[in-house]
């Protein structure tokens, strides 16, 4: 997919309409266009990485190949969990792509139960592929409808500042309890995911942080490699990771740390930026 | 007038009518550790807050500055929660940073005042709970260590206290891992439930990557805010058996009975840091009280020893009468494995057994099968873990109350000495020992 970036003009129309806070901040509005603007090429690289994984993904699905299916789920998923900030702005797409079984009454049995965890639910917990075909034609079409959506959005800078705090709580949330992804045991995949994508806000950031508050980025900077430290040793060849079952109660704790500093901090990002 | 007047030995202190100057200037020293900006750094500037006229409020400020900490002498306040955290620190600085921190947090807190407004930009850093202006409410935080601190990671292990192990089960348990141990615990009381509530959201935003708390329970009495001895005597507060619970209990005001029964003395032997503080055991005792309500009256009398009603040992007619057990060798009046003839036999031999009870009624929510998931969040202080809760809890073992209580967690923990002065912090005995 290719995004229209008419960086400057759109990047200060943008500014101008999403409120900046100025005054007090040293970080003028205009230091904002370039970060954001590198952004949305992540973003559209992201999302288009996406429908290129959900395509070979559903296609092992329908064509009933259990083993591949399996082994594609997971790094199908991390292109959504690195932009899930921008993507839940479609709730309704959120819901059908991305539900748990928690949210309804009936669990795996509710028919409005998708998306990937209820494909998942297929592969793992059933070990079949059987009825998943029309699953996977369902995931295909939203994220491909998530693409063209995603074409058209303006991001204000307050989302995409505030977003690596998102993506944040979303680990302390239920990625730290292994809720994510119950049935195949995946989710230090979308736990990495998570943290790439708030890194990745955080880099383009950095240079707008440092000269706003440099303590604040020197922790940052700090804690994104704790949490690395104790990802990695769950890493498998080409870039997966181990079962969440392997992550040891210590290391779980450790993680605890550095991910609510990070939480706590980021979420005086906005702030210090001084974005809305 | 001083914050606090030791002469009656009274653990807390009176509202000053006027904020004392050490008040003012222990809440300012609380106050450093959180700028503006964000920084959680110890070496953030010190701003200014305003410190509280706690007399106008009707209730009070308990000391925090003592031999002892508040909280286990204190008189019971109407709410209290355990909670037990696993230290997130990696080294031993890291460990005394954190109970600096946490010190300063629980000064501030038990001092109340009213934190600096912030930039509507920012996340507010107090949660607002109970309002722009942060009231004592005789909030009291306690805090305590639990065996696991003294592993490999600081090297503490030589200053453990003696006696301090992880609990381990007894016949009637059904201990939940999740629910049990702990690095420290806090106990947190106060008059009103959200008081504690406001007092734990605060410490856990301001220790996000020094404490991760691992489990919790919370629980009420009924009882009034605390009178300060001024009001007529309090009626003993009924458990959720329908029993007035704490009858016979060690009488807390009395500093002798405190000396002998719970606090470390100087000189014993344990490690020297220890002195002042106190084992503290926690057990979260369920309680099947939909069985225990189908119980007729006699059976349930006879479990516990006391008249329901009255709370009166049974055979004799007033609440605080002797249970004369040497007048019924044979328990035709009280059984002979009623609760509390097990517990406290009242012998010569069994006076090394007594202990300080402060326990909580605590209602959480249903069972799988439909039934009231509630009980007793059992508290217990003793200067001698092994003679005190260890001796009462094997005499109570296959006890016939044991068929409606089901303890499933908690823990043994060593309530550390208090902090004398505005430059001690808790557990400065502890890592930093005289020599
Ligand atoms: C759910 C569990 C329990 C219930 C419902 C319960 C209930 C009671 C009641 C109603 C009394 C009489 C009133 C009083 O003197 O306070 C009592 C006394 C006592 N209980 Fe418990 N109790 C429980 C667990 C325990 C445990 C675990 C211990 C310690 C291991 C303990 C130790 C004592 C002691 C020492 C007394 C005072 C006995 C005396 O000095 O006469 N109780 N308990």
């Amino acid at each position: 997919m290719k995004l229209s970036l008419s960086v400057s003009a759109a990047g200060f129309a943008l500014l101008g309409a999403c409120g900046v806070a100025s005054a007090a901040s040293v970080i003028a509005p205009a230091d904002l266009v370039a970060p954001i603007a590198d952004y949305k090429i992540y973003v559209a690289g992201e999302v288009d990485a996406l429908v290129k994984a959900t395509h070979d993904f559903t296609e092992a699905v329908k064509a009933g190949d259990l083993a591949k299916a399996q082994a594609l789920y997971a790094p199908t998923r991390v292109h959504y969990e690195r932009i899930e900030p921008v993507a839940d702005q479609f709730s309704d797409l959120d819901k059908s792509i991305d539900v748990r079984a928690d949210d309804f009454a009936a669990k795996e049995a509710d028919p409005n139960f998708t998306g990937f965890h209820r494909i998942e639910y297929g592969l793992y917990a059933k070990k079949s592929t059987d009825a998943l075909g029309p699953l996977a034609d369902k995931l295909l079409a939203d994220v491909t409808e998530l693409q063209s959506r995603i074409q058209g959005l303006t991001l204000p800078p307050g989302k995409v500042v505030g977003g690596a705090a998102e993506l944040v709580e979303e680990i302390a949330k239920t990625k730290i309890s292994g809720e994510e992804d119950r049935y195949s045991r995946t989710d230090l995949w979308d736990f990495k995911a998570n943290v790439d994508g708030a890194r990745q806000i955080v880099s383009l950031l950095q240079p707008l942080t440092s000269k706003a508050n440099a303590k604040l980025q020197t922790r940052l900077d700090d804690n994104f490699t704790k949490v690395e430290a104790i990802l990695t040793k769950y890493s498998t060849a080409g870039d997966g990771f181990e079962s969440y079952d392997a992550l040891s109660k210590k290391d779980r704790t450790a993680l605890r740390g550095p991910v609510t500093a990070l939480a706590e901090d980021l979420s005086k990002l906005r702030g210090v930026l001084g974005v809305k | 007038m001083s914050e606090h007047d030791n002469r009656s030995g009274c653990p807390f202190a009176f509202a000053a009518a006027k904020p004392s100057r050490r008040g003012l200037l222990t809440g300012l020293a609380a106050f450093g550790g959180l700028t503006i900006d964000g920084s959680l750094s110890a070496d953030a500037a010190v701003r200014p807050h305003r410190p509280i006229d706690a007399a106008a409020s009707g209730r009070h400020r308990l000391r925090f500055h003592g031999r002892h900490q508040a909280g286990v002498v204190t008189p019971q306040q109407a709410h209290g929660m355990v909670v037990a955290f696993d230290v997130l620190a990696t080294s031993r600085d890291e460990l005394q940073e954190m109970f600096k921190r946490l010190t300063e947090r629980i000064r501030f807190l038990m001092h109340g005042g009213t934190p600096e407004a912030i930039d509507p930009k920012f996340p507010p850093p107090d949660s607002g709970i109970v309002g722009p202006v942060i009231q004592p409410d005789d909030l009291s935080i306690t805090a305590s260590v639990g065996a696991s601190l003294f592993d490999g990671r600081f090297g503490l292990a030589a200053r453990k206290p003696r006696q301090l192990v992880a609990m381990a089960g007894f016949p009637n348990d059904s201990l939940q891992e999740e629910l049990c141990h702990g690095d420290l615990m806090l106990q947190i009381c106060a008059s009103g439930a959200d008081t504690v509530i406001h007092a734990l959201r605060d410490i856990i935003k301001t220790t996000p990557d020094q404490l991760a708390v691992r489990w919790m329970q919370d629980g009420f009495l009924p009882v009034e805010p605390l009178s300060f001895g001024h009001a007529p005597a309090q009626p003993t507060p009924r458990n959720l058996l329908g029993f007035k619970d704490g009858t016979a209990n060690l009488r807390s005001t009395d500093p002798e009975l405190m000396d002998r029964h719970v606090w470390v003395k100087p000189g014993s032997d344990e490690p020297r840091w220890a002195a002042g503080g106190t084992y503290q055991v926690v057990r979260i005792i369920r309680q099947f009280v939909e069985r225990w309500d189908r119980t007729p009256l006699q059976e349930q009398e006879g479990i516990i020893g006391r008249d329901k009603a009255t709370g009166a040992p049974l055979g004799r007619s007033r609440e605080h009468d002797d249970p004369a057990y040497a007048s019924d060798p044979k328990g035709l009046r009280i059984p002979l494995d009623a609760h509390i003839r097990l517990a406290n036999p009242r012998t010569t031999e069994t006076a090394s057994s007594l202990l300080l009870r402060r326990g909580y009624n605590y209602s959480r929510s249903v069972t799988a099968s439909g039934q009231l998931d509630m009980g007793l969040l059992f508290v217990c202080f003793q200067a001698d873990l092994e003679s005190g809760f260890l001796a009462v809890q094997r005499r109570l073992n296959g006890e016939p109350l044991e068929e409606y209580i089901n303890p499933v967690g908690g823990g043994y923990f060593f309530v550390l000495p208090g902090v004398a002065t505005d430059a001690g912090y808790l557990a400065d005995g502890l890592l930093t020992p005289q020599t």
